[in-house]
């Protein structure tokens, strides 16, 4: 394909690799190894998602709040329970306080922003996340805490869930050294099942251009199969579990 | 490929094995893993159920990956991503030279990705004097010592705390401690600095979801999400296979693929990254690119043997199990995927196998890689049909075609096969030597690799007579070495007169 090259002149030469017609002719060269003409008609898939067996898996509340939270903490995670979004609040002063906390950065969504953290706490640097603000991801990268609350959280991996949006930067979850999660009772699945299955639901101008499952810290082996939190990701990850 | 490709893996495995620290992490490591996984698949249940669910799903959509891979690339493209379709390295280095150029890009920081070895992509950007750096804590190490990865999982399984602490010195500029906290510390404040200043981030991508058109990839540390956050520019390399229909299939992957890996319900990070950032969003890439990879991938499509070969989702249990990997280690395979699966893949990525396919006797062929694999791929089968294209396409060597009219008796029946094995754990304690295997003669090169696996000693007994009537009875393979099997005899014969090593475990 060396004529590819020369045309940089007319534009990106790249281009004539995403054209529509390599990509026909790719699916041709597919079916033909195939031995069959294109597929164009959705295939019957009856083998979609998981085994039976499993979508008939489920746990009432209280299990699901058990097993997240002994999931989470197993996986070097901690969890607390807590019966109102105040009680988030005193948590946060305290760690803050206690932990010597020089900034805190949490995503703009109503719950947390309710909490009056900012007046709280006047010496600790206490930042919204503002997409239209220039250095957002020098500030998540600077904070000492991440505060999110989780839009799902599965029980039996102990995961939680965060989608993004203009309210809600990726870099919260990721920069940081510490995460708090605040994961509302009711955003615990028994499995990842359903918040798959949501996904799939969602009209497709609507899936958020990240959709993180995190499960416990940010971890590594690969210094001699030693285990080491935090190498990238937050090694201190707290999961509050309210209601 | 070409400065590996010159030399053989009997060659490369020979300074493996006189590596003792290597071998010996590879045996730790692989069996935690493994063990790790025993746990995870015990422990989740249905395992079965879920493998089988698994292979069906990656059998359907291979068989219908013209309809999936299309759906894909629509779906990506309405998502606000720009996907190319590239037939081989060369294709994928123009795509990416001329992205790097266009962003003027001076460093670009990468999360592992089995796929951008596979295509030298750092090459590529040392020629334009741009800067790749490997983002992964073990990658970033094995790339400051100049060395490949020894595993799709643990890359840099071959080095100690010492000689990381070595490496990791040097950029440093003052000694540190070989204790892991204080390395990998080290390792985050550095990289740090260069997620922030990298105008690209490279990702490899683990599955890929046609129905909308996301990415998905599977990590540990956080440093894949960094490269899909932080930089402006994303460009995602896939295989052409790693397509799945649905989130809803995504679960089952998710099941299969982090419990293989690792033994982990899930690994602490799995992202679905769908397009680039949306305008109002304050993060992440503004422009995301997907390169779309066959580099020999197509050629298995259609072909009896090999098609499943696509079901892999380089999961690295196969690596695990496999007594020959765990003997000589990664590197003597001398391509970008080791182990059983690296064995069958990397001869059937090439459009010329026969220079790589000694690399398919780098096995014993006890079928432990198809057990572990969870997409049932049989790897041990393909070991068997490469190993015969070899032999037909005349390009072994003399004694080893005559060795392979042996072989031939013995795999055609895998329970043969097995009792071979059986046999050869009792000859082996008279032939191995610092616990390795030494013969001489046409099974030479063979045999050095092969470290037979743990054989409960109960059921060698009760099978033994059995075993002794069948080698009186059929004709005897020529690959039986005459002194070997001699001393083969003799300890059966001890045996039967109840004498022999006593103790054994049970399974
Ligand atoms: S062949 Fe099977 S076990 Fe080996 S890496 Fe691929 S999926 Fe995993």
């Amino acid at each position: 394909m060396a004529d590819t090259r020369n045309k940089q002149g007319s534009g990106k030469a790249r281009a004539i690799y995403a054209s529509k017609e390599r990509q026909d002719e790719w699916m041709q060269a597919i079916a033909d190894r195939l031995g069959r003409p294109r597929i164009t008609e959705m295939p019957q898939h009856p083998f979609r998602g998981a085994p039976d067996f499993w979508r008939a898996y489920d746990l009432q509340q209280e299990e699901r709040i058990n097993l997240f939270m002994n999931n989470w903490t197993n996986l070097g995670g901690h969890a607390f329970r807590m019966s109102s979004m105040e009680e988030v609040g005193r948590f946060l002063l305290d760690f803050v306080r206690e932990t010597g906390a020089q900034k805190l950065l949490m995503q703009r969504q109503p719950e947390l922003m309710g909490l009056g953290l900012a007046e709280a706490l006047h010496d600790v640097e206490c930042t919204v996340w503002d997409s239209s603000a220039e250095e957002m991801i020098d500030e998540a990268a600077q904070a000492d805490i991440g505060v999110v609350v989780v839009d799902h959280a599965a029980a039996y991996t102990g995961t939680i869930v965060v989608l993004s949006s203009p309210d809600k930067g990726r870099s919260t979850s990721l920069l940081p050294r510490a995460l708090v999660a605040v994961v509302p009772a009711s955003a615990i699945e028994a499995s990842l099942g359903p918040i798959l299955k949501g996904l799939d639901a969602r009209p497709k101008d609507q899936l958020p251009a990240g959709v993180h499952f995190i499960t416990g810290p940010s971890r590594s082996s690969d210094i001699e199969n030693d285990l080491t939190i935090g190498v990238h990701g937050p090694g201190i990850v707290y999961a509050l579990v309210v209601g | 490929m070409a400065e590996t490709a010159g030399s053989s893996v009997k060659a490369r495995s020979k300074q493996a094995l006189q590596d003792d620290f290597l071998r010996k992490a590879v045996k730790f490591t692989t069996e935690r893993l493994k063990n790790g996984k025993r746990k995870a698949t015990e422990e989740h249940g249905n395992w079965e159920e879920w493998r089988e669910r698994g292979r069906q799903i990656r059998l359907h959509t291979i068989a219908h990956l013209d309809y999936y891979l299309n759906l894909f690339a629509d779906n990506a493209r309405k998502a606000g991503a720009q996907v190319y379709f590239a037939r081989d390295a060369a294709e994928a280095a123009v795509i990416t030279r001329e992205i790097v150029r266009e962003k003027q890009a001076r460093s670009v920081v990468k999360s592992k990705s089995m796929v951008t070895e596979e295509l030298h992509i750092n090459h590529v950007l040392e020629e334009m004097d741009v800067a790749a750096i490997e983002t992964d804590l073990g990658e970033y190490i094995i790339q400051l010592a100049h060395e490949p990865p020894s595993h799709i999982i643990i890359p840099a399984i071959h080095k100690n705390k010492q000689q990381i602490a070595e490496v990791l010195s040097e950029v440093a500029g003052e000694r540190l401690e070989p204790d892991t906290q204080v390395l990998a510390g080290f390792v985050r404040r550095k990289l740090r600095e260069q997620f922030l200043a990298a105008e690209i981030g490279m990702t490899g991508c683990n599955f890929a979801i046609a129905e909308t058109g996301s990415i998905v990839i599977f990590e540990n540390e956080g440093n894949a999400r960094m490269c899909s956050t932080l930089p402006k520019t994303q460009i995602t390399f896939m295989g052409m296979e790693r397509i799945i229909p649905s989130f809803e299939d995504l679960e089952v992957m998710a099941t299969l693929l982090p419990r293989s890996a690792t033994g982990q319900k899930l690994t602490a990070y799995m992202s679905a990254i769908t397009g680039p950032r949306r305008t109002a969003d304050g993060d992440g890439p503004e422009e995301l690119h997907i390169i779309i990879i066959d580099n020999g991938r197509s050629r298995q499509l259609g072909d009896p043997d090999f098609q499943e070969l696509l079901n892999c989702i380089r999961c690295g249990a196969c690596l695990n199990v496999c007594p020959v990997y765990r003997h000589i280690g990664g590197h003597s395979y001398g391509s970008v995927y080791s182990g059983p699966i690296g064995a069958v893949l990397t001869p059937a990525l090439m459009e010329d196998p026969s220079e790589w396919q000694d690399i398919a006797y780098a096995s014993s062929l006890c079928g432990a890689c198809w057990e572990a694999c969870p997409v049932k791929i049989p790897l041990h089968d393909m070991l068997v049909y490469l190993r015969n294209r070899k032999v037909e396409s005349g390009t072994t060597p003399t004694a080893e075609q005559v060795m392979f009219k042996g072989f031939n008796y013995m795999m055609s029946d895998h329970r043969r096969m097995e009792r071979f094995l059986r046999l050869g754990k009792v000859g082996q304690k008279f032939v191995a030597r610092d616990g390795y295997i030494r013969i001489k003669g046409p099974l030479k090169g063979w045999t050095n690799y092969r470290d037979l696996p743990e054989i409960p000693k109960q059921s060698f007994r009760d099978r033994w007579k059995e075993l002794q009537v069948e080698i009186a009875q059929q004709p005897r393979p020529k690959t039986m070495i005459q002194d070997i099997e001699q001393r083969m005899r003799k300890v059966l014969e001890e045996r039967s007169k109840g004498g022999g090593s006593g103790g054994g475990h049970q399974e």
